[in-house]
């Protein structure tokens, strides 16, 4: 199987302590590696405000991890922990690999194309050299 | 000539531009420039009539052009509904993310995302924008996402 990467997002309820959010992380960490995923990056985005009132909270504490992972059962497990844990709100998993892939080929598309394009214009300095070399030659 | 000056004794020295008699509308129509055939048909005519049918024309060129041309069409009556239509050029618009070269609309930009959608939480549409049509679905998902973890609204109450 192809190796898949996840953005995971988390609320925490704006009251939580600095601590409380460190463990989450941790535990959930934990849990990708148990499954055979690693975590990638780990942002604390902080307290932000909420565009809408979530349990009744109008702010939360956003934490994002970048997951890479083989299969879906990490994320069964991960989602799991996320929906008993008192302190998450709301939380989110996204697969990114395709768009990523997509990305990537997009990017390569372009980057082939203005590799091609300067090739146009170094024709002519190409042109002169060989008339010189000839001249070397005779 | 005499008719004219007849009525202005027997009425007001100054007759609105509505015709009440037959006799005085050829008359008054060399003045302005308002349209013979049918006086009370031409005023209602640039207010309610061109700006629905060339509504999606004028407000993708923007909420300020818009008081532009009623303001020609309002004296000019019929023709001059037709007139602005040639007088204003729309800029064209270019796909802001094709400018930018962006291959991939990240959802956890909710700045970005903030500037494509409405004050109530609606996405702008393409000819608002003028995001191509391929940054537009790009940019549909992106929204959604934002929405799903609150970081854009479902919808805003003001």
């Amino acid at each position: 199987m192809d190796a898949r990467t996840y953005d995971l997002i988390f609320i925490c309820r704006p009251a939580t302590p600095e601590e409380e959010v460190d463990k989450m992380i941790a535990t959930l960490t934990h849990a990708a590696q148990e499954k055979g995923g690693t975590v990638e990056k780990t942002e604390k985005w902080g307290t932000r405000k909420l565009a809408y009132k979530v349990a009744k909270h109008r702010e939360g504490i956003y934490v994002y991890l970048a997951l890479h992972g083989t299969h879906g059962e990490m994320i069964h497990e991960l989602e799991r922990r996320l929906k008993v844990a008192d302190v998450v709100i709301k939380y989110m998993t996204i697969r990114t690999d395709e768009e990523l892939k997509r990305q990537r080929k997009l990017a390569g598309r372009r980057e082939r194309r203005a590799a091609r394009r300067p090739r146009k214009q170094a024709a002519p300095p190409a042109a002169d050299q060989a008339p010189a070399e000839m001249g070397a030659a005779d | 000539m005499t008719e004219r000056n007849d009525e202005n004794i027997q009425g007001q020295p100054e007759t609105p531009a509505a015709a009440e008699t037959p006799a005085t509308a050829p008359a008054e129509s060399t003045a302005p420039p308002a349209a013979t055939p049918a006086p009370e048909g031409a005023p209602s005519r640039p207010q309610g009539g061109p700006p629905r049918r060339e509504g999606g024309g004028f407000r993708s060129g923007g909420p300020r052009r818009e008081g532009g041309p009623r303001r020609e069409g309002g004296p000019g009556g019929g023709p001059g509904g037709r007139r602005p239509r040639k007088q204003y050029f729309r800029k064209r618009k270019v796909c802001r993310f094709c400018v930018e070269r962006i291959d991939y609309i990240d959802y956890k930009k909710s700045d970005v995302l903030q500037s494509f959608v409405q004050d109530r939480g609606k996405v702008l549409p393409r000819r608002l924008t003028g995001t191509c049509s391929q940054h537009q679905r790009w940019l549909i998902t992106a929204i959604k996402r934002a929405r799903n973890i609150a970081l854009l609204p479902f919808a805003q109450e003001l």
